[in-house]
C-alpha cells in the first residue's frame, strides 16, 4: 500500500497538452502584467494582447474537438471530455467579447486598463480551471481564481460609491458562499474518502457503500448547492445579483452575468450529474439524487418567478437584466435537472449539451446588449434608466434594433438564439418523463410569458415614444461595432443553423465522423 | 421546373426577405427613401407572380397529398425539419397573401414619410412570415413562422399607428403570445408523445403524427388529448380571434395605420382558422366534434354582439373591425358544422373576409387620408362630393353584407345551409339546435346589413354637413387601381365559386370524414336527415 502510494506521488501525470488553452490565458496575463509594469497606460497594447491570448487559446481549443486526448489526466485532476471543450468555449467567447466592449469604458472611465485585462485573463483562467477540473480540490481553486479577480473587477470605478458597495457586497457574501462549498466538499471526502470525482462516484455506485455515510454525503451535497447555488444566483442565494450588477462597471456586470455563471454551471454539473450519480440498487445514491433533482426543480421554479417578476419592476436597465439573468439561470437550470434526471448516458450527454449550448445563447445576446448598454450609458454609467432610451429608435436605428433583437433572443422568440436554447433545455428535461420535471417546464414557459413585459417595454421606449429632450447618438466604435456584428450574426446563426454546433456539444466525435464521411 | 418544383415555397418565401435587405442596402448606400415603395412594390407584385406558378398543372402531390413539398433536416438535435408544402387548404390562402400585399403597399404610397425604410422592411418581412406559417408542415416551422409574425405587426401598430398605439401594440403582442407559448408546451408534448408510442424517437412533422395517427400507431389518451387540444385552441382562437378573445382586435385594427389592417384583416385573422382546421382537426377529431358545440356558442355569441357593437362604433374603422369579430364568427360556425358544405363555406369567407374586409379597410383609410378623422359624425353627404368613392364603398358594403352575386353571399349561404345540417348539435323531441343556431346566424346576417347600411347612410347620404368635406377631392387613379382587382374579385367569386371551392374540396372533406366517421369513433349524436339543400346547390 505504501509503495503504491509512493508510485503515485513520484510519478505524476503531466500532460500539457490536454491544458494548453488554460496555459495560454494565463501566460497572456502574466505578459499584460508585466507589461504594465514597465509600460504603463497602454490599453490598446494590453488589450490586444488579452485577444491574443483568448483568441489563441479558442484556436487550440477548437483543435483539441475530437483530438485524440485521455479522458482524464494529470492523476484524474484534470478531465477532457465534452462538457469542458463546450464550456470553455463560452468562457473564452465572453471574456474575448468582454476585453471589446470594455475599451469604450476603460477609455471614457480612464480605468487602469493593465490590471484590467490581466484580471479579466486571470478570471478566464479560473472559469476554464473549474469546467475542466474533475477534482474537488480543483475546482475550488479556480472557483476562487475567477471570484478574487472578479471581485475585483466589480470595484475597478474606485470613486463611486455604488461600485465600491457591489464590489465589497459581493466579496463578503462571495466568501460566504465559497465557504459553503468548501465545507461541502470537505464532507464530501469525509464521506467517500477522496476529492478526485471519478473516485467518488466509484464509491457511492460500489454495492458495499456504507449506508451510514448518506447523512454525510448529503450534508455536503446541500452545502455544495448552496455553494454553487450562489454563484448561478439562484434563488434563494440570487439577494446579491441586482445591487451587484447594477453598481459593477456595465462590462464587468455583462462579464459576470455570462461568464461566471456558466463556470458555475459547468462545475455544479460535473459534481451533481457526474460524480454524484445515480446507481440503480444503492441506497446512499439514490437518497442523495431524489434530494437534489427536488431542491434544484423547487429552487429553479422560485428562481424563474422570482426573477421575472422583479424585473417587471424596474425602471433601470441593468437593474432589469440582472433580474433577467436570475430568470435565465433558472431556464439553464430546467436543462441541468434534465441531465440529472436522465435515463441514459446519451440522454445525460445531451442534456447536458443543451445547457452548455443555453450559456452560449445567453452569452451571445447579453453580450450584444450589454455593449449597447455601455455604449449608451455614458461616463459613471448616468444614463441607464428606462427613460433614457425614450424614443432613441429612429435616432440611432442601428443601436436600438440589435437591441431589440437582443430582447427579443432573450425573450425567446423563434427565429433568434433564445428561442433555440430554450427549446433544447426544455425538451431535454421534458424527455425524462416525470411529472415534477414537466410542471418546471410548465413555470419556465409562463415565466417565459411573464418576460415578455419587461424585454418589449425597452422596445416600445425606444420605438413608440418620442424623445422630449435633446439626444446625440454615440458613435459606434469599431470595437463595439465588431460586438454587435459577431452578437447579431451569433443570435441568428445559433437561432437557425445550429445544428453542427449543438452535434459537436453533445458528441465530441460526431464533428470528426461527419468529416470523414465528407 | 423541377427547380422550382422543390424550391418553389421556398423562394416565396425567401423573396421578401431578400427584397427588405435590398431596402435596407438601397437605404444605407443611397438614402432615396422616396424610391424604397417602388422596390417594395417590386418585390411585392414580383412575389405575386411567383405565386402563381403554384396553378401549376404539372405538380404532383407526394405521398402526403401536399403539393411542392419540400422536406430537410433542420436541427438534428431536436428531430424538426424544414417541412413545407401546400395543399387545397393553404394554396388560396397563400395567393391571398401574395395578392393583397402589393395592394397594401400602394395604400400607403404617400401616408408613411416617416421612418418609412423601416416600414417597408417589416411590411416584406411580415409577408415573408404569413405565408411561412401557411405552408409548413413541421410543428415547430409552423410555431416559428406564427411568432414571426408578431414582430413586424407589433411594429407596424406601434410605430406607425395612431394615438393609442402603444396600448394596442402591446396588448396585441402579449394576446397572441401568451395563445402561442400554451402552443409551444403542446407541440412539444406531442413530440414526446410521438416518441413515446412509436418507439421511432420524436418528431415534430405534422405528416408523420398525422400517418401514425391514422394507423392506430398513436393514440392519445383521452385526457392529454383534450388538453393538447385546448391548447392548440386557445392559440388559434385568440388569433381569429373568438369571443371572449377578442378584445385585442378592435384595438389593433383600429390603431394600425392602413397597409396593417388591410393584412391584419385579410391575412392575420386567417392563421388562426386556418390553424384550427389544419391542426386542430386533423390531429384531434374526437376532441374537434365533442367540443363543437362550444365553438358553435361561441362563434353565434361573436356574430350577434360583434354586430351590436358595431352598430353603435362612433368610428368608421372601429365599426369595420368589429364586423370583422362578426365575420370571423361566421368562418368558425361553418368550420364546426363539420359537414362538407359548411366547411367548404367557411374557407370561402375565409378569402371573401379578406377581399372585403381588406377592402373596406382600404377605403377608411382613404378618407382617413383626406380628412385626418374616421368619425361618423364628422361625414355626412358625401355621396355629393365623392361619387365615385361612394359608389365603390357601397359596392364593397354590399359585398361584406353578402349580396346576392356578390362573394359574401356564396360564403354566408353555405356556411348557413352547412349548419343547417350540421349532426354535431343534439336533435331533442323538442328542439333541434342545429335550427336555432342557424336561424341566430341568420339574424347576424340581417345585423350586418343594418350596421353597415346604417353607416352607409349616414356617411354618404343627406346633405354635406361640414364644410371642411366640400372640397375633397374623388379618388385618384392609383386608388381606383388598387382597388380594381378586388371589385373584380368580389363579383367574379359572387358568381362563379367553383374555380375556388373545387381546389378545397377534397382537403376539406377529408378533414370531415375524418372528424365525423372516423374508424372506431363514436357518434352517438341522433342521425339527423340531411335537408336535401344539397341537391339543388350542386
Amino acid at each position: 500500500m505504501n509503495m503504491f502510494l509512493f508510485a503515485e506521488l513520484t510519478v505524476p501525470d503531466p500532460n500539457v497538452s490536454v491544458i494548453l488553452p488554460e496555459m495560454i490565458v494565463a501566460v497572456a496575463g502574466v505578459i499584460v502584467m508585466l507589461y504594465d509594469s514597465f509600460f504603463p497606460k497602454q490599453r490598446a497594447v494590453s488589450g490586444a494582447i488579452a485577444m491574443i491570448g483568448l483568441v489563441l487559446s479558442g484556436i487550440v481549443l477548437a483543435t483539441m474537438w475530437g483530438g485524440n486526448y485521455p479522458a482524464t489526466s494529470w492523476n484524474g485532476m484534470i478531465a477532457h471530455d465534452n462538457l469542458r471543450l463546450s464550456f470553455s468555449f463560452v468562457f473564452l467567447f465572453v471574456s474575448a467579447m468582454t476585453v471589446l466592449i470594455s475599451t469604450v469604458w476603460v477609455e471614457r472611465e480612464n480605468v487602469p486598463a493593465g490590471e484590467y485585462h490581466a484580471l479579466l485573463l486571470f478570471a478566464t483562467f479560473g472559469m476554464m480551471m473549474m469546467s475542466a477540473g474533475n477534482d474537488l480540490v480543483i475546482i475550488f481553486l479556480g472557483l476562487e481564481t475567477l471570484s478574487i479577480a472578479t471581485y475585483v473587477m466589480a470595484g475597478l470605478r474606485r470613486g463611486d460609491l455604488k461600485s465600491n458597495e457591489s464590489s465589497m457586497k459581493y466579496f463578503i457574501l462571495g466568501s460566504f458562499a465559497s465557504a459553503f462549498l468548501l465545507y461541502g466538499m470537505a464532507l464530501i471526502y469525509g464521506a467517500t474518502g477522496s476529492t478526485n470525482l471519478t473516485e467518488i462516484a466509484g464509491k457511492i455506485a460500489a454495492p458495499n457503500f456504507p449506508v451510514n455515510f448518506p447523512a454525510l454525503l448529503l450534508a455536503g451535497g446541500a452545502m455544495m448547492v448552496i455553494g454553487f447555488g450562489f454563484k448561478i444566483a439562484m434563488a434563494p442565494f440570487h439577494i446579491w445579483t441586482p445591487d451587484v450588477y447594477e453598481g459593477a462597471p456595465t462590462p464587468v456586470t455583462a462579464f459576470m452575468a455570462a461568464g461566471p455563471k456558466a463556470a458555475a454551471f459547468a462545475s455544479f454539473l460535473r459534481v451533481f450529474v457526474l460524480g454524484l450519480p445515480l446507481v440503480a440498487g444503492v441506497q446512499a445514491s439514490g437518497y442523495l439524487h431524489e434530494s437534489w433533482t427536488t431542491a434544484l426543480a423547487v429552487m429553479a421554479m422560485v428562481t424563474i418567478i422570482v426573477g421575472n417578476v422583479a424585473a417587471i419592476m424596474q425602471d433601470n436597465v441593468k437593474r432589469m437584466l440582472a433580474y433577467s439573468s436570475i430568470a435565465h439561470a433558472g431556464y439553464a437550470l430546467v436543462g441541468f435537472i434534465g441531465a440529472g434526471m436522465a435515463k441514459t448516458d446519451q440522454a445525460r450527454d445531451e442534456a447536458i449539451a443543451s445547457v452548455a449550448f443555453y450559456m452560449l445563447t445567453y452569452a451571445v445576446t447579453n453580450m450584444g446588449a450589454f455593449a449597447i448598454v455601455t455604449l449608451l450609458s455614458q461616463k459613471n454609467d448616468r444614463r441607464t434608466q428606462f427613460e433614457d432610451y425614450n424614443g432613441i429608435g429612429f435616432k440611432s436605428p442601428v443601436l436600438a434594433f440589435s437591441l431589440s433583437l437582443f430582447m427579443l433572443s432573450l425573450l425567446g422568440l423563434p427565429l433568434t438564439a433564445g428561442f433555440m436554447g430554450k427549446i433544447l433545455v426544455f425538451s431535454s428535461a421534458l424527455g425524462s418523463a416525470n411529472a415534477l420535471v414537466t410542471s418546471l417546464v410548465v413555470v419556465a414557459v409562463i415565466g417565459s410569458a411573464i418576460s415578455a413585459y419587461y424585454y418589449l417595454r425597452l422596445i416600445v421606449v425606444m420605438f413608440f415614444r418620442e424623445r422630449t429632450t435633446e439626444w446625440i447618438a454615440p458613435k459606434i466604435t469599431t470595437a463595439i461595432g465588431a460586438v454587435l456584428v459577431i452578437a447579431v450574426i451569433g443570435v441568428f446563426y445559433l437561432g437557425l443553423f445550429s445544428d453542427g454546433l449543438i452535434q459537436r456539444f453533445s458528441r465530441p466525435g460526431a464533428a470528426a465522423i461527419v468529416r470523414a464521411e465528407k | 421546373m423541377d427547380f422550382l418544383n422543390d424550391n418553389l415555397l421556398t423562394i416565396l418565401i425567401l423573396l421578401p426577405v431578400v427584397g427588405a435587405v435590398l431596402t435596407l442596402v438601397h437605404q444605407a448606400f443611397w438614402k432615396q427613401e422616396s424610391q424604397l415603395k417602388w422596390v417594395t412594390l417590386g418585390f411585392t407584385v414580383l412575389n405575386f407572380v411567383v405565386s402563381l406558378a403554384l396553378f401549376s398543372k404539372s405538380a404532383v402531390a407526394g405521398a402526403s397529398g401536399f403539393f411542392f413539398e419540400k422536406n430537410v433536416p433542420w436541427i438534428n438535435a431536436i428531430g424538426t425539419n424544414y417541412h413545407i408544402g401546400v395543399d387545397g387548404l393553404s394554396f388560396w390562402l397563400v395567393i391571398l397573401t401574395t395578392f393583397i400585399m402589393p395592394i397594401a403597399v400602394l395604400s400607403t404610397w404617400h401616408a408613411v414619410e416617416k421612418k418609412a425604410t423601416a416600414f417597408y422592411v417589416f411590411l416584406l418581412l411580415l409577408e415573408s412570415a404569413m405565408i411561412g406559417v401557411f405552408v409548413s408542415l413541421d410543428l415547430l416551422v409552423f410555431y416559428l413562422f406564427f411568432e414571426a409574425s408578431l414582430i413586424p405587426m407589433f411594429f407596424l401598430i406601434g410605430v406607425w399607428g395612431g394615438e393609442n398605439r402603444i396600448y394596442a401594440a402591446v396588448k396585441f403582442f402579449i394576446f397572441t403570445a401568451l395563445g402561442s407559448l400554451l402552443m409551444l408546451v403542446a407541440i412539444i408534448g406531442l413530440y414526446f408523445i410521438y416518441a413515446d408510442q412509436t418507439g421511432l424517437g420524436g418528431s415534430f412533422d405534422f405528416v408523420a403524427i398525422l400517418n401514425a395517427m391514422k394507423a392506430g400507431n398513436l393514440i392519445l389518451p383521452a385526457q392529454t388529448g383534450m388538453l393538447l387540444f385546448a391548447a392548440f385552441a386557445i392559440a388559434f382562437a385568440i388569433k381569429v380571434p373568438l369571443f371572449p378573445f377578442h378584445t385585442w382586435l378592435p384595438d389593433a385594427h383600429t390603431e394600425a395605420p392602413t397597409a396593417g389592417s388591410v393584412i391584419l384583416a385579410a391575412v392575420l385573422l386567417k392563421m388562426g382558422t386556418y390553424g384550427l382546421m389544419r391542426f386542430n382537426f386533423a390531429l384531434f377529431p374526437d376532441q374537434s366534434r365533442e367540443t363543437a358545440w362550444i365553438f358553435i356558442t361561441l362563434a353565434i355569441i361573436g356574430i350577434i354582439y360583434g354586430a351590436l357593437v358595431a352598430m353603435v362604433q362612433p368610428d368608421v374603422k372601429r365599426l369595420v373591425a368589429y364586423s370583422s369579430v362578426a365575420h370571423m364568427g361566421f368562418v368558425i360556425l361553418g368550420m364546426f358544422s363539420f359537414t362538407e358544405m359548411g366547411m367548404q363555406g367557411a374557407v370561402y369567407q375565409m378569402l371573401n373576409h379578406g377581399v372585403s374586409t381588406g377592402a373596406l379597410f382600404l377605403l377608411v383609410g382613404f378618407i382617413y387620408e383626406r380628412r385626418h378623422t374616421r368619425q361618423i359624425k364628422d361625414f355626412g353627404g358625401l355621396a355629393n362630393v365623392m361619387p365615385l368613392y361612394a359608389t365603390l364603398f357601397i359596392f364593397t358594403v354590399l359585398s361584406s353584407v353578402g349580396l346576392p352575386f356578390l362573394n359574401g353571399f356564396v360564403g354566408e349561404f353555405l356556411i348557413m345551409v352547412g349548419m343547417f345540417q350540421s349532426q354535431v348539435l343534439s336533435v331533442t323531441s323538442t328542439v333541434n339546435w342545429n335550427y336555432v343556431v342557424t336561424m341566430i346566424a341568420g339574424t347576424g346576417v340581417i345585423f350586418a346589413a343594418v350596421y353597415l347600411l346604417w353607416m352607409v347612410q349616414r356617411v354618404f347620404f343627406g346633405k354635406v354637413t361640414s364644410e371642411k368635406n366640400r372640397s375633397l377631392a374623388d379618388l385618384n387613379w392609383r386608388e381606383i387601381g388598387l382597388l380594381a382587382p378586388l371589385l373584380f374579385l368580389m363579383i367574379y367569386m359572387g358568381v362563379y365559386p367553383k374555380p375556388f371551392l373545387d381546389k378545397t374540396e377534397s382537403v376539406v372533406k377529408g378533414l370531415q370524414e375524418r372528424v365525423m366517421h372516423q374508424a372506431g369513433g363514436t357518434i352517438e349524436k341522433t342521425e339527423l336527415k340531411p335537408v336535401s339543400a344539397d341537391a339543388e346547390h350542386k
